[in-house]
């Protein structure tokens, strides 16, 4: 317990001191300050880990309440905090991968006015991502959940004298709203019926409650509901790729590594409610792959270097969800750790491109950069390699663990859509890659300007490609540490890392290797431009995300706001109502003036005759 | 004694009147100050009974009393009541007038009247008497056409407190005809049962009263040239103190001794509030005046704590009393930070990306976190109140509680449009205004960390909260099974 409370306290006393002392602190210091607070959770994490692993394996959790936080209609809801292995995994990658990227921000901030806010905005989304994690019920969890939003807004909207940054902002916060909505309904639902929020008391009353399939169903659709705003499933995926409008560490940290994969973390908390609701595990695995294959479609014809990025990370969460949909809970978190070294490590190489070529994003714009930038461009590859499923790089183990799993517990359709997706997921990574790297230059003048990124921004880069390439071998390891917390209750009969058939490890092998292929043909002998493709229909339609942005426009914001306009005329109709009314009682009150004569004698009459008539009321009365 | 010293001292701004034109806001501030310190008395010190409540047998031949309590339910509004007098009598011009300051104080004084009162006879002089100081502050210093405005905050509640007057002398005469004992104290009618054929118009007296005074839709007709109009200050004062009596009697009045007409009446009263709230929300996603965006925003919330209160659920009602507080001190520093937006641009019309974040940093972060306390955002104070709300909601209505959750997302993109709208994007040309003073900074500052304990500790006010939710109600309810199984 007392580590947890550190671990947070560190990026939010970060968060606190740079928003108080921005403007008075050398250049240079706040960025250093928060990276060392990082780390320094980073260390704590660590050693939370080694503590936790000292338990018994049956025990491992810590666990513990600050304060009350609500309290007077039922049991007290508190202030929870709650370490297992499984958040233990998430805290050692928000704070670890979390501080390279703060690292790099050195460098990509270096000449930006803004690093004070920038950093504590960056500290702050440290803090709330681990309060996520290490929340010990859903009502922290919520608060966490609602937080990494509120930095993600923030960071989006970081440049807010562009437009586009402030409406990608306004998007991302508003569809991210949607999903808090879905977890407080289910939060109320639980609380109704069991009177606690804590993970502890909530699955122990699960395991002695009354069948009651309905209830749990909609409860694990609701969270889940939260887990595809924050993860970005179809449909309400349409808010990441506009986000890539924040700076691009943030873009690697938030929109790629971390808090994008809150919703993976969400789903595989609750196993045992997802194992007491029948059919909602597989209609997350199914909505995960069919987002897999969709964003996948969409990043095949992007021009913006992030936007591609962008969505190939949906297309990977959508990965992570057909696993966790399954049960397959370590491919899942696995997945999650091998998906948060490659894309942070690819966004990272790109933000390093687009630092060199002065804010330039359009890859028609790239070509030829390997010259200029090695250490990037070998990242970068190396990131490539591992997203596409080459044996020996970490996405291939993890990436094979789930679509082996799947197979495995019978969902060949799932199976295929996968593979068909990696196989596209590799054509699209390695277009990213030909065009930015290899080639000859699109546009000399930047290419001349090039060059390689300080050291500041390339260390990060290195000790991520290291990580990228030997991830894999932890998943072992990985699949011991996380035993206990799916074996604690029930529900996760099928939670380990499992191995498929050779044949299907092949096919898949074989479609990447054959999507790279194609890029080579495409891209680097045939020479085609980045808009190839994107001038005919269904390319121009997959480029512009299968039209979902005017989808969502027309039957929602449209009508919402069609509603307001109308209420609004409705609304002067009431107002102008009711000056008639007042008008009218004027008007009475204007008959009624010639009565106030002034004269004594005429009111007195009438008290006289206002006394008559009410004793005459009354004789006649009794 | 302390709750009637609270009443009373405001009085003391009579004596304005006689301090030279240069003296008198520095008067004020100190009744104000005064009043802020007898709050945090009562706060700090766990008051004895003697202390914290006045009884007096005020009209003996009519059984009226002047009973006024500072109990668990009322504390905390009273604080509320106390802490936005003294923000908006601190932002207020110098040049007011002892007027002015007087009609601020007198507000403050009626409003912990209506709180704190125990007696409906007591309680109706002071619901009246609010009437009074608002009309003379609209009629005296809104813009546009005040007269107007002043005259319909007068006749909408004049109208409205007419029909409750004719509820509360029903009420002391049934009572006397039941018992034989002529009282108006709310603990002793609380008992009383009317008989089916009167009962229903003597709650509708009640309950129009309370809805005009809140307002709620649809009978909210002064609230847009009132919110939009007024000086931020006294709008602040209105939205934040003022709106939360109509709700607030209906916590202290319409449930103890309504309750059972009120159940009878839920599906009617909820359907009411939910329109409202969807109504207010709606309208303001497409106000085009900055101020008239909080307005409408304020209209969707009163209708969020009416919600609450109408489950009649201990957890609803926890909620919205909650929520009043919080709402207070979230709307009453969002009117603030409007009035100060006013003042530095020359108007309220709502642009689209109107670029001030550079020119006025300090205004823009303080707007930020009063606009997103304000739409809820969890971990602030009004996600507490919302969440208890649903809470409640969830056990008596799930339709309208997904009606409500619909709405929240909704507040998140009428706040951000006003945020974003009025402070961001590219600079804006022309002359920079001036950001915050730093004694404004340190006000609204003052009330951010307010917002900011009520959000991280709720349980500091709710756990003061005595039982509100009637005994008996939804026990039949409860007892039965629910949909989808049975409780463990």
């Amino acid at each position: 317990m007392t580590l947890l409370v550190e671990i947070l306290a560190l990026p939010l006393l970060g968060a606190v001191t740079l928003s108080v002392f921005k403007s008075v602190l050398p250049r240079v210091l706040p960025g250093i300050w928060a990276s060392l607070l990082v780390l320094g959770a980073f260390l704590l994490s660590w050693a939370a880990k080694d503590r936790l692993a000292l338990l018994p394996a049956a025990h491992r959790v810590v666990t513990g309440s600050l304060f009350v936080w609500t309290q007077g209609f039922g049991p007290a809801i508190h202030w929870a905090l709650y370490l297992d292995p499984l958040a233990s995994v998430w805290t050692l990658i928000i704070t670890g991968v979390g501080f390279l990227i703060h690292v790099y921000s050195n460098g990509y901030m270096a000449e930006d006015q803004d690093r004070g806010r920038f950093f504590a905005e960056l500290n702050l989304f440290i803090f709330s991502m681990l309060l996520l994690v290490l929340a010990g019920n859903l009502l922290v969890l919520l608060i966490g959940w609602a937080l990494v939003g509120l930095s993600s807004y923030l960071l989006i909207g970081f440049w807010y004298d562009r437009p586009s940054a402030v409406r990608a902002a306004k998007k991302a916060f508003v569809v991210n709203t949607v999903g808090d909505v879905g977890i407080l309904l289910a939060i109320v639902l639980l609380y109704e019926r069991f009177g606690t929020l804590s993970y502890q008391g909530l699955f122990s009353a699960f395991a002695h409650a009354a069948p009651a399939p309905m209830f749990y169903t909609w409860v694990a659709l609701l969270l889940y509901l939260g887990a595809m705003a924050k993860s970005a499933q179809f449909p309400l995926h349409i808010w990441l790729a506009d986000a890539m409008e924040g700076p691009t560490p943030v873009s690697a940290l938030i929109h790629a590594a971390t808090m994008v994969t809150a919703g993976v973390y969400l789903i595989a908390r609750l196993y045992p409610l997802l194992a007491l609701a029948p059919g909602v595990g597989e209609a997350i695995a199914t909505i995960g792959a069919l987002t897999a294959l969709f964003a996948a479609t969409v990043a095949v014809f992007q021009k913006d270097i992030k936007r591609a990025l962008a969505y190939s990370t949906v297309s990977q969460l959508g990965y992570m969800f057909m696993a966790v949909g399954i049960g397959a809970y370590v491919a899942g978190v696995f997945h999650f750790m091998m998906h948060a070294f490659f894309k942070a490590l690819l966004f990272l190489a790109a933000g390093s491109v687009i630092h060199a070529l002065a804010g330039e994003q359009d890859m028609g714009a790239m070509g030829g950069l390997f010259k200029k930038m090695p250490w990037t461009a070998l990242g970068f590859l190396a990131a490539t390699l591992a997203i596409s499923g080459i044996p020996g790089f970490s996405g291939y183990f993890s990436k094979e663990a789930i679509l082996g799993q799947a197979l495995n517990m019978g969902h060949p359709w799932l199976w295929a859509v996968g593979a068909f997706t990696a196989g596209l997921t590799a054509f699209y990574m390695f277009r990213v890659f030909f065009l930015t790297f290899l080639g000859k230059p699109r546009d000399q003048h930047l290419y001349e300007h090039a060059h390689e990124a300080p050291w500041v921004m390339t260390g990060p880069v290195v000790v991520l490609s290291v990580l990228a390439i030997i991830g894999g071998y932890f998943g072992t390891g990985l699949n011991t540490w996380l035993a206990p917390t799916f074996t604690h209750y029930v529900g996760a009969a099928h939670f380990g890392l499992q191995t498929g058939p050779a044949w299907a490890t092949v096919v898949a092998v074989a479609l990447a290797v054959a999507g790279i292929g194609l890029a080579w043909r495409l891209y680097l002998v045939q020479e085609r431009t980045v808009e190839a493709g994107t001038h005919k229909a269904p390319g121009r339609w997959a480029a512009a995300s299968w039209g979902s942005d005017t989808a969502w426009s027309w039957t929602t914001v449209l009508p919402l706001q069609a509603l307001g306009d109308w209420l609004t005329g409705v609304e002067r109709s009431i107002v102008g109502s009711l000056m008639g009314v007042g008008r009218g009682v004027l008007a009475w009150a204007d008959e009624l003036r010639p009565i106030e004569t002034g004269l004594v004698r005429r009111y007195l009459l009438s008290v006289m005759v206002g006394t008559f008539v009410l004793l005459a009321y009354f004789l006649v009365r009794f | 004694m302390l709750t009637f010293l609270l009443v009373l001292i405001p009085w003391i701004g009579l004596a304005l009147f006689l301090l030279p034109k240069a003296w008198v806001k520095a008067g004020a501030v100190v009744l104000a100050l005064v009043e802020v310190l007898l709050f945090a008395r009562a706060l700090l010190a766990p008051v004895g009974k003697s202390l914290a409540t006045v009884d007096w047998n005020w009209i003996p031949s009519l059984g009226v009393h002047f009973h006024l309590s500072l109990d668990g339910l009322s504390l905390f509004l009273v604080g509320l009541a106390t802490v936005i007098t003294l923000a908006a009598v601190l932002t207020s011009c110098r040049d007011r007038g002892a007027a002015y300051f007087f009609w601020l104080l007198l507000a403050e004084s009626t409003a912990i009247g209506v709180f704190t009162a125990l007696d409906l006879v007591t309680f109706y002089v002071f619901w009246e008497v609010v009437l009074v100081p608002v009309f003379f502050l609209l009629g005296g210093w809104a813009v546009g056409p005040a007269r107007r405005t002043a005259l319909k905050w007068l006749i909408m509640n004049l109208f409205g407190s007419l029909f409750m007057l004719i509820g509360v002398v029903a009420m002391g005469v049934v009572h006397a005809q039941e018992t034989g004992h002529l009282t108006f104290q709310l603990a002793s009618l609380a008992h009383t049962t009317l008989v089916p054929a009167v009962a229903p118009w003597v709650f509708l007296s009640f309950l129009v009263a309370f809805i005009i005074k809140a307002p709620l839709w649809p009978l909210h007709g002064w609230m847009p040239p009132a919110y939009s109009d007024a000086p931020a200050p006294v709008t602040a004062v209105i939205s934040g103190v003022l709106s939360k009596l109509g709700v607030f009697a209906m916590v202290r009045i319409l449930v103890p001794l309504f309750h059972v007409e009120m159940a009878q009446a839920e599906p009617w009263l909820m359907a009411l509030a939910a329109v409202g709230l969807v109504y207010g929300a709606e309208l303001a996603l497409r106000q085009k005046d900055v101020k008239m965006v909080a307005a409408y925003g304020s209209l969707s919330h009163m209708a969020m704590m009416a919600l609450g209160i109408f489950t009649l659920t201990q957890a609803g009602l926890v909620g919205a009393t909650f929520y009043m507080v919080a709402h207070g001190v979230m709307l009453g520093g969002l009117f603030l930070i409007l009035g100060w937006y006013e003042e530095r641009t020359g108007s309220r019309e709502l642009r689209t990306l109107a670029g001030l974040n550079q020119a006025v940093p300090k205004l823009t972060v303080w707007f930020q976190i009063f606009a997103l306390a304000t739409l809820g955002l969890p971990g602030l104070p009004g996600f507490a109140g919302e969440y208890m709300i649903f809470q409640g909601l969830i056990q008596s209505n799930v339709t309208v509680a997904v009606v409500a959750g619909v709405i929240l997302v909704v507040a998140a993109w009428y706040m951000l449009r006003l945020f974003q709208g009025a402070m961001q994007g590219p600079r804006a040309t022309g002359r920079a205004p001036g950001d915050l003073t730093t004694p404004q900074v340190g006000l609204i500052g003052a009330l951010g960390v307010l917002v900011l304990v009520l959000g991280i500790w709720p349980a500091g006010v709710t756990s003061h909260l005595p039982r509100l939710a009637p005994a008996g109600v939804h026990q039949a309810a409860q007892a039965a099974p629910r949909k989808g199984g049975e409780r463990a």
